[in-house]
């Protein structure tokens, strides 16, 4: 596994590494279905690479890194649904479609989505199915059988729509199943907001650390002041040590709903930290819409409200750690 | 007077005002504020409604119309605008506070006779002062003014000045002679914005607003009359500049933040968390905060009149308002969930008060980089208050860095 972390690494150093940030969505998204991105997690029988939660982990850093607009985490998400369904007939075509890049969206909201309506599905327009999880079905519903609005968000990497189901769909589990399958969702949704947080935040971390090392107040660097670098010190810790947390929950395939709540809000906590100070730390530049730091300070604050925000995981953090210490 | 006839003297105002703003308030401003015409309607009506209310300008000294009101008054008026949601007056703010301040310190009785009834009737002033290469290293100032004459010949650009789009004059830091240390090479001039060789370019803010702009001087001239202080002075006098942006306008808005405290508990309520334990102890912290924020502003001004304010003290009270603030907007956001990550039309004119959480948010930052960074606050607190040592004044680099 670790040769093939290292492999899909360098991949995607060379997909979005070198790119500008926040690239253009269209061409992305040819990018990422071509690189066989959207296959990583499918088993090797589906046609998919096989490729457990590691390469998963890569992708969405990547996807983080480079600020990459698209429905790359909604469509892993219905891909892992698709996987699991054994019993639907048109399975197989549906996931070579999806693999090979036809758009099938999800809610990145989380928690159980409500009978008919769902918020946060990004790219919603273009896609031909929308995936609906409930506490005792999981459905694909094609396009002919929902409604969808565009909501406008300060994150402009995300078209986010709220969706109403206006028909069955196709029934991809139930019953005890459907729940499996619920909790499957939403781990591999928090993994990967958590992935996306922290290579957003490594990205601008080290965009702050160039500034500081290039701008000059009171004749010299702003990087020659302890003051800064001081707190560059403390955002490479946090960084570092969210990123440990990340990497060792990616190899526990055991991991609870619970522990990747709880990265997920350390991994959204560190990258608002440093996003933040981004913009503190590049002064009026910081303040305006021609540098980009912005787009990361939007994009943390709104993976930070994706999937339960902090004050709903930490809370069952708390609970979940008080059990374990009793 | 003295404790009753006090406290009845000012529950009478808070009458008065509340009345008064019950019959004079706008209403609907927010939703009308989305566009830049409209935005600046608002605030014109709205300030020149305060001057003839007697409330616009309760800061300023008695002799002029408006002025001459307490601390005590002032905190009252500032409150029952917050709570009547009324819009603030970034337009002209600028002027009733940076410019009027300054003016009423270091401006001739002619320059003030002159200029100060103009304010009062709506002109707007902007700031001057940061360029591209003097932003926290404010005495780097590289703006070039040659006396020829009777006037200067300006050359040179200024970077993020306020409402510099729709100022009519601005307080305008120039070099005037490079000898010496670089503050002593300073002027500070009084510029015509409508002068031949002016031009103001709007700069897009993160949250979607043009609420600063660049200024670009190809050969303006300043009339001498123009000029506050003498030749060479123009640090004292900017430092007069900063500090009422650093101390007096923060009575206002600290007092704005004590009014607007409602609009979270309202939203605890509405999304049903009033006995969700973390989230009342965070909204008690954030309370306590917002007093103290009144209390360390309500002190800087006692010292200040009292005339025992130190070099250093109003950084203190910026410093506790830019992170209050930014705790406040916090919450609003946090409270807000998904909601606060839609985008709903800019309303320009707010501080903490748009209704718009994730703009009011990201707008703080203002409050934590302009007017001199918290961390040039940190230094300012710890050299000048504290008395610990100033960082060397070189620096030797190695050959090739930076
Ligand atoms: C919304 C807004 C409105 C503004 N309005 C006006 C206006 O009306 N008129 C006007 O003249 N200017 C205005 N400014 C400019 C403002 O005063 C400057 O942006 C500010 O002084 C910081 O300068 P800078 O942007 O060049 O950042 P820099 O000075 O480059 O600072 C970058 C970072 O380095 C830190 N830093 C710098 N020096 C030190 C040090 N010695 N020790 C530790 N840390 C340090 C800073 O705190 C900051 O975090 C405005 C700015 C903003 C954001």
């Amino acid at each position: 596994m670790t040769m093939t972390r290292a492999e899909v690494q360098d991949a995607a150093d060379k997909a979005f590494g070198q790119s500008e940030l926040a690239p253009d969505a269209a061409q992305s998204w040819a990018l990422i279905a071509e690189m066989g991105w959207l296959m990583m997690g499918v088993p090797e029988e589906l046609g998919g690479l096989g490729l457990g939660r590691e390469a998963t982990g890569v992708i969405h850093q990547g996807v983080g890194k480079a600020l990459v607009p698209g429905p790359v985490l909604a469509q892993m998400l219905t891909i892992e649904a698709l996987a699991a369904a054994d019993d639907l007939p048109e399975r197989d075509a549906l996931i070579a479609d999806a693999m090979a890049g036809e758009v099938m969206t999800a809610s990145l909201a989380g928690g159980l989505d409500g009978a008919d309506r769902l918020t946060c599905v990004p790219d919603a327009d273009t896609a031909s199915h929308v995936l609906h999880v409930t506490d005792d079905r999981v459905a694909l519903v094609p396009a002919e059988q929902v409604s969808v609005t565009y909501r406008e968000g300060w994150d402009k990497s995300h078209r986010l729509f709220d969706v109403v189901l206006e028909g069955p769909g196709l029934t991809l589990a139930r019953g005890d199943a459907a729940r499996a399958l619920a909790d499957r969702i939403e781990a591999l949704r928090l993994f990967c907001l958590a992935g996306d947080s922290l290579g957003g935040a490594e990205a601008a971390l080290a965009m702050t650390v160039a500034y500081l090392e290039t701008r000059q107040q009171f004749d010299r660097p702003l990087a020659l002041f302890q003051a800064l670098k001081h707190r560059v010190a403390d955002m490479r810790t946090q960084l570092t040590a969210a990123d440990a947390l990340f990497w060792s929950r990616a190899q526990q395939a055991d991991a609870d709903i619970i522990a990747l709540g709880a990265l997920k809000a350390l991994a959204c906590a560190v990258y608002r930290l440093v996003a933040e100070e981004a913009i503190q730390l590049h002064g009026g530049i910081g303040l305006t819409m021609e540098h980009p730091c912005h787009l990361f300070l939007k994009r943390a604050m709104l993976n930070g409200a994706l999937g339960g925000d902090a004050d709903h995981w930490d809370e069952r953090t708390g609970r979940a750690a008080l059990e374990a210490a009793a | 007077m003295e404790g009753q006839a006090l406290t009845d003297a000012l529950d009478g105002l808070r009458q008065e005002v509340r009345q008064w703003l019950a019959d004079n308030a706008p209403h609907g401003w927010r939703e009308r504020s989305s566009s830049e015409a409209a935005f600046l309607q608002i605030q014109r009506d709205w300030f020149a409604k305060l001057v003839e209310g007697g409330y616009a300008v309760p800061h300023w000294p008695a002799q002029w119309p408006g002025g001459g009101r307490s601390l005590a008054e002032q905190k009252i008026l500032y409150e029952e605008l917050a709570r009547a949601d009324t819009p603030r007056l970034l337009l002209s703010f600028m002027s009733t506070y940076h410019a009027a301040c300054t003016l009423f310190e270091w401006a001739s009785e002619e320059q003030q006779a002159l200029l100060i009834p103009r304010i009062l009737a709506g002109e707007i002033w902007c700031q001057g002062f940061s360029e591209p290469n003097a932003g926290s290293d404010l005495a780097n100032v590289r703006t070039r003014a040659e006396r020829v004459g009777d006037h200067y010949v300006v050359n040179g650009q200024k970077l993020w000045s306020t409402m510099g789009q729709f100022a009519d004059k601005c307080l305008l830091l120039v070099r005037t002679s490079n000898d010496g240390p670089k503050q002593a090479g300073l002027t500070y001039l009084l510029l015509d914005l409508k002068a031949p060789g002016v031009i103001a370019r709007p700069i897009h803010q993160i949250h979607g607003d043009e609420e600063f702009a660049e200024l670009f001087l190809d050969n303006v001239e300043i009339p001498v009359s123009d000029r506050l202080g003498e030749e060479g002075q123009g640090w004292a006098v900017a430092q007069s500049t900063l500090s009422s942006e650093r101390g007096l306008t923060l009575l206002e808005l600290s007092a704005r933040l004590r009014g607007a405290l409602w609009r979270l508990g309202e939203l605890i309520r509405a999304q049903g968390r009033q006995d969700d334990q973390g989230i009342v102890r965070d909204f008690g912290r954030l309370s306590a905060k917002v007093d103290a924020t009144c209390a360390v502003a309500d002190q800087f001004l006692a010292n200040r009149i009292a005339g025992i304010e130190r070099v250093g003290d109003a950084s203190i009270v910026k410093l506790s308002y830019s992170r209050t603030l930014r705790d406040f907007t916090s919450l609003g956001i946090r409270l807000g969930g998904i909601d606060a990550q839609y985008h709903s039309p800019i309303t320009f004119g707010g501080g903490m008060e748009t209704g718009n959480w994730m703009a009011d948010f990201m707008n703080s930052y203002a409050w934590t980089i302009a007017g001199g960074s918290d961390e040039v606050q940190r230094n300012i607190i710890a050299e000048r208050l504290v008395g610990m040592p100033r960082e060397p004044k070189s620096w030797t680099l190695k050959e090739g860095a930076a």
